[in-house]
């Protein structure tokens, strides 16, 4: 069993929590926070606050973003929200609103 | 994508609290506190911890479960788990080394002339 995958079925409403790998492929409202990557792919819909190490979203996500290395907002993408984290890459295609902090002054 | 009969997984490094619904069937290696609703069969490994109530067609119970289960066809709690509830099911199958507390309630259609 490699990660956690939540899919396209599985609505989740409340809080995730964890030290692994998470895919998202259905709809989770409430909070993530996760020490490792988080995927939300193009079937999900994420409604949350996200807390994690890295995040890839191809899907729509709506709520403020925390990842203490990485954010991808993939072609396709629809994100609302605040995102601060070190390095944020975001792709041709994608749409997104909301505010970047980059906080290079910490690094 | 879009196919219900998908296994879900919850790994064992993750901790979902609230309510989880949906179809398709569902791996828990980690640990769900809250409500669970599924319209296919649920698995709780041995690994996995669910303080949760739980409706599902049928659950498969390896790991640690408490709170009241309602299963529209089948419970089973093998050797290795651990379940404290009530359950309402129509088949529900306890296995030798398995520890259950609680109430079983089984839909057993009695005749009518009793």
């Amino acid at each position: 069993m490699a990660n956690t995958v939540i899919g396209s079925s599985i609505v989740i409403d409340g809080e995730i929590s964890g030290d692994e790998d998470l895919v998202i492929q259905g709809t989770v409202k409430g909070k993530i926070s996760l020490k490792e990557s988080l995927y939300v792919e193009g079937s999900g819909v994420v409604e949350a606050d996200i807390e994690t190490q890295n995040v890839e979203i191809a899907g729509r996500v709506t709520g403020n973003i925390v990842a203490s290395d990485k954010v991808e907002l993939k072609q396709d993408c629809r994100v609302v929200g605040d995102i601060k984290a070190p390095r944020i890459l975001i792709a041709d295609g994608a749409s997104f609103k909301g505010n970047v902090d980059m906080d290079q002054k910490e690094r | 994508m879009a196919n219900t009969d998908q296994t879900n997984i919850i790994g064992k490094g993750i901790t979902i609290r609230g309510s989880l619904t949906g179809g398709g069937g569902l791996v828990i290696e980690g640990r769900v506190e809250g409500q669970i609703a599924l319209k296919n069969h649920l698995t709780i490994e041995s690994s996995g911890i669910v303080e949760a109530d739980i409706r599902a067609d049928e659950l498969t119970i390896n790991g640690t479960a408490s709170g009241n289960i309602d299963a529209s066809t089948k419970v089973s709690i093998n050797q290795s788990a651990k379940v404290n509830g009530d359950i309402k099911a129509t088949r529900v199958v306890i296995e030798d080394g398995a520890v259950f507390n609680g109430s079983i309630e089984m839909e057993v259609k009695l005749p009518d002339d009793i």
